[in-house]
């Protein structure tokens, strides 16, 4: 915050969080029981209490009643979200955990806060304001305004984002992006791949898993030594996130296949899985044009609680990439340092 | 306080370190009532880190508060004299799994459900669970000897504790314990660790002992028009000589909650039990659980629902999993707040203590819940009221009182699987006054500076609601 909306802070003071205020009374039903913990992706990646949904309602709670002061390290956790739900959804005591933080975003944005977390920012010198990115949206998070005269920008409202990143996939310029550190922007996803290929060279299969549909049923501690698998589980949130460079950057790391999980057609939250069915069937041409077999990449949808559904498939999955074997043209192109 | 934040970001790295308000607000609270903020908030990944934290802290006379996933009930820890937290969630390494010696050796942030799932490949688990398995960790639960829904076939953390790695207050590191099933090498101390909640030493290693997964489970389901019918048919099954893996109480208002919370479509009578019994033989688990059947029908149980499924156990049993957060739909305008919430009575006493608690609270005109795994004679409560009135709290306040005088009155304990913390301090030691100067002696003998979780259990203040800021904003 600058200075300017400090002294607009200060002198509106009254006024401030009239929109999450009138949810003191649900703030209080959060018993604090941290059960919502085992379901956030973002305390699962950064394991600070301060990302769970129970810290987030903590802070909110905290401001409202005015026991803290909102300061630039609250703002930056209050916009740390994807709205998944998982939290709402689960929350014996029906504490509405993403409305509440909806209300807090706006109110905190009204007071003059910056704000970025996993709010999507457009790069103005890459984006050509092809438009491409609106329609993608659900919430309707992204429009084309009038810039000045002939001019125009994509404006991201930010209290509509959910940060589900269906436009950075979907953005041909690359200039949709979000901020790193919660490991689901393109260049961390890439990483996770590489990691997991190099630290397992056993590994066939890169699987990547809907947060919303299976992410709560994976483990949070590590046991590394104990549990080698032939595939890697990577949460890429919404299947729609998968962009093409990401299954191919796979295959060049090494994988055999690349399994993308995610929720049935009807039961997308962004609609995201269509968007995915389509590029992988293009995908799999391109296969094809390079003589790789195109079952090497395989699209399936799981519901919530699935996870038997998941583990089987996945075993299939893999059953069959080791009746394929290696990629061999891949193979080839290494040997000649390709 | 001062703190050196740079010399702490030198032993476990920047990103590993706080001092934010964001995180030391939303650190200064548990599951409990209670509220104080620390002053920094570390993350150490290995023991050394751990070492070179406690001797920093050990000098300069700074409080040090393990947290593991912070669901305790009690206030175990907040930092009420505050200091560093200290998160033990990322050494989360399941180092050994060992079907041939029975064993694991984990890092204390383990958590509970992880490890089982990592164990049932085997064929294996760990059998303490609290309803909270799914983040609370193995550090977590040794501090505070948790137990849960199995405990009345399989006990307590402290039966699941062979050795451990802890590291004291002035850093040293010290091996307690053995690898064995058992020892009589000299004093228990792996056991004086546990239930100490943080206030001897820190755990950053343990070696817990795991049983076979039994291939049978069969849960029952009854229904009763009397609570005390419910609490008499549990001690029935006790006394009885039957071997529940689980027994399992919840009362009308529980129901009504979980109802509503869940859309469960539960009937609304005085109070539910839940029955299970496991093992290798199917013949043997339908013998218990036809015998544990006849009891509940002796008693006026009705309606009584039997299954093997997993999936329908699963259905059975989830209005009582997540009792304790459904408490709060109950009713509009009130809340369920941690208060008195796990007293553990002598299992002939079950009945009559239910129906005390019930009538205490009409009495005193105050909504409360009870519920629990009354076959291991821990009886759960939970205070209902409107956090914003004081006067609530007054009434809270009284109703406590005279719950616990009653509990320790038969024989009973403040806390069967929770830990004292700051909320159960007073009536605790009220009680055991008898042991507290002795406790008091062990800790100063441990920790001489009184670094370590201070202020709390023996040392707890004894006006609960003044020890600390309530997390509710009253009046």
């Amino acid at each position: 915050m600058g200075l300017l909306g400090k002294i607009f802070y200060i002198r509106e003071k009254g006024n401030n969080f009239k929109r999450s205020k009138k949810w003191e009374g649900e703030l209080n039903k959060c018993i604090r029981c941290g059960y919502c913990y085992e379901l956030c992706p973002l305390f699962k990646t950064n394991n600070w209490e301060s990302d769970t949904p129970r810290g987030k309602l903590l802070l909110i709670y905290g401001m409202i009643t005015g026991e803290i002061e909102p300061t630039q390290g609250i703002v930056d956790k209050i916009f740390q979200c994807f709205y998944c739900k998982n939290c709402s959804d689960n929350c014996s005591a029906g504490v509405p955990v993403t409305d509440i933080l909806t209300d807090a975003r706006a109110d905190l944005i009204e007071a003059g806060f910056e704000v970025e977390g996993t709010i999507v920012k457009v790069d103005e010198d890459l984006c050509s304001v092809c438009g491409v990115c609106v329609p993608v949206c659900k919430y309707e998070a992204l429009s084309i305004e009038e810039k000045g005269k002939d001019q125009h920008e994509i404006i991201v409202d930010k209290v509509e984002c959910r940060g589900c990143g269906l436009c950075v996939s979907a953005c041909p310029s690359g200039a949709i992006s979000q901020k790193d550190g919660c490991e689901i922007t393109l260049p961390e996803l890439h990483m996770k791949v590489s990691n997991l290929l190099k630290e397992n060279k056993d590994m066939k299969a890169i699987v990547f898993c809907c947060n919303w549909s299976l992410f709560p049923g994976m483990q949070l501690s590590e046991s590394p030594t104990l549990v080698k698998t032939p595939y890697g589980l990577i949460v890429s949130m919404c299947s729609g996130r998968v962009a093409p460079e990401l299954v191919l950057n796979a295959f060049e790391e090494g994988a055999w296949g690349v399994m993308v999980a995610g929720c049935p057609p009807e039961e997308c939250d962004h609609d995201g899985n269509y968007k995915t069915r389509r590029r992988l069937v293009l995908l799999k041409n391109v296969l094809k044009e390079l003589n790789i077999e195109p079952e090497r990449i395989k699209l399936d949808w799981f519901s919530t609680g699935e996870s038997a559904k998941l583990s089987k498939a996945i075993d299939d999955f893999v059953k069959k990439l080791e009746k394929l074997g290696p990629i061999k043209k891949m193979e080839a192109s290494k040997k000649f340092g390709g | 306080m001062k703190i050196d934040i740079d010399k702490l970001k030198k032993i476990v790295g920047g990103d590993n370190v706080s001092d934010d308000v964001a995180d030391l607000y939303v650190y200064s609270s548990d599951a409990s009532v209670h509220q104080a903020l620390p002053s920094a908030i570390v993350r150490p990944q290995s023991i050394e880190q751990v070492q070179k934290i406690m001797r920093y802290a050990n000098k300069n006379k700074i409080p040090i508060v393990p947290r593991g996933a912070g669901s305790g009930t009690s206030g175990h820890t907040v930092p009420i004299d505050g200091g560093i937290i200290l998160d033990m969630k990322q050494m989360n390494r399941i180092l050994e799994i060992s079907p041939e010696d029975m064993l694991v050796r984990v890092e204390p942030g383990v958590v509970d459900d992880d490890l089982n799932r990592a164990l049932k490949p085997y064929g294996l688990f760990y059998p303490p669970a609290p309803a909270s398995s799914r983040i609370a960790t193995i550090g977590g639960e040794i501090a505070a000897n948790a137990s849960g829904v199995r405990s009345v076939k399989y006990g307590a953390t402290r039966d699941y504790v062979l050795g451990m790695k802890v590291v004291l207050a002035n850093g040293k590191l010290v091996n307690l314990g053995s690898n064995t099933r058992v020892h009589s090498s000299g004093y228990q101390l792996e056991r004086l660790i546990v239930g100490s909640e943080g206030t001897l030493g820190v755990v950053v290693e343990a070696t817990m002992g795991i049983r076979p997964l039994p291939k049978f489970r069969c849960l029952g389901v009854t229904n009763f028009d009397k609570l005390e019918d419910a609490g008499n048919a549990i001690s029935d099954i006790i006394s009885s000589g039957s071997q529940p893996s689980m027994l399992e109480l919840m009362d009308k208002i529980g129901i009504i909650a979980v109802n509503k919370a869940m859309d469960l479509n539960l009937p609304e009578v005085a109070a539910i039990i839940m029955f299970e019994a496991d093992g290798n033989v199917k013949k043997a688990v339908d013998f218990e659980i036809d015998k544990m059947k006849k009891i509940c029908e002796k008693h006026n149980g009705t309606g009584i629902e039997l299954s093997y499924d997993v999936a329908e156990r699963t259905r059975l049993f989830s209005g009582r999993k997540k009792l304790f957060a459904s408490l709060s739909k109950y009713k509009e305008g009130i809340i369920c707040t941690d208060l008195a919430d796990d007293m553990g009575v002598p299992n002939s006493k079950i009945a009559v203590t239910a129906k005390k608690i019930n009538e205490i609270a009409e009495r005193n005109n105050v909504i409360m819940a009870v519920y629990g795994h009354c076959g291991s004679g821990v009886i759960h409560t939970k205070i209902m009221l409107d956090p914003k009135k004081k006067s609530q709290w007054k009434d809270a306040e009284k109703v406590i009182e005279e719950l616990y005088d009653y509990v320790h009155s038969v024989g009973g304990v403040t806390s069967a699987e929770h830990g004292i913390g700051l909320s159960k301090a007073p009536p605790w030691k009220k009680a055991r006054g008898d042991i507290i100067p002795m406790m008091r002696s062990i800790k100063k003998a441990l920790d001489p500076n009184n670094i370590l979780n201070p202020h709390k259990i023996m040392d707890a203040p004894d006006d609960w609601v003044g020890a600390t800021n309530l997390r509710y904003k009253v009046g």
